[in-house]
């Protein structure tokens, strides 16, 4: 993958970490259930690991 | 944020009062994250009055993540009406006048359940120097909630923390330097000046 793309995904990555703080922080878990946001937590972080080692690269 | 995207002619009472003919389907366009603003409550938005009138157009927001809405604010779609109208009579692109600093202005976004579950019912309400300006509910938009989400996922890519502004109702009008803002909807309350010079 290019890097501009891995970069791009980085970032909505790090988004998508934001939201997951915001949903954490305000326990706003109405729409999006604790367990889905956890399992989202552990997919995130583990292709943002990824991603970013291959864009050290 | 990866983008803002903004439904126009979505109240019909709007589309009239614009003398302006109802679309089949609301129209999209796209605003930039450069263009968004979180102003603090009691603070001032600085905004370029040397371009032109600029009309305020009060909305619901939703924030998006994985194509559900996580929260719900209220949004000020500013527009440079002179701008846009001379843009639309040359049959042009409107985004100069809907794309310059501080041009999407947004309250706090409150999560979903700080909101009664028929928010779609809640009023919202714009008022200026204590005037109100605008008031509606998303009840009385021609696209509700969950078709407004199909219909942008049509056309657009969405992406977790975007933003939609959902239409504006009748009442659009001019911002004045030094004008009092003050916007509610359910849980919000938010007030800020809009100033020429910051």
């Amino acid at each position: 993958m290019d890097k501009r793309q891995l970069s791009h995904d980085i970032l909505n990555m790090l988004e998508r970490l934001r939201i997951m703080h915001d949903l954490a922080k305000d326990q706003n878990f109405t729409v999006i259930k604790k367990e889905e946001v956890l399992s989202d937590l552990e997919e995130t972080l583990h292709k943002l690991e990824a991603d970013l080692k291959a864009l050290i690269q | 944020m990866d983008k803002i995207i903004c439904l126009g002619k979505n109240y019909l009472d709007h589309t009239l009062e614009m003398k302006e003919k109802a679309p089949e389907r609301p129209v999209l366009f796209i605003k930039p994250p450069s263009t968004f603003v979180e102003p603090k409550e009691n603070s001032n938005v600085v905004l370029p009055w040397k371009r032109g009138l600029i009309h305020h157009e009060c909305e619901i927001v939703f924030k998006l993540y994985k194509k559900n809405i996580i929260g719900l604010g209220l949004g000020l779609d500013l527009t440079l009406r002179d701008v846009q109208k001379k843009l639309k009579e040359n049959g042009h692109p409107w985004e100069i006048a809907k794309t310059f600093k501080n041009s999407a202005i947004v309250t706090p976004i409150k999560g979903l359940r700080d909101f009664p579950k028929d928010w779609q019912d809640c009023l919202f309400t714009l008022k200026v120097n204590g005037d109100i300006r605008q008031e509606s509910k998303l009840n009385n938009a021609i696209m509700k909630a969950d078709e407004i989400i199909h219909y942008v996922d049509e056309f657009f890519p969405l992406c977790d923390g975007d933003l939609i502004f959902t239409g504006t109702p009748s009442g659009v009008g001019p911002l004045n330097p030094n004008d009092l803002v003050e916007m509610s909807f359910g849980p919000i309350l938010h007030s800020f000046r809009v100033v020429e010079i910051g």
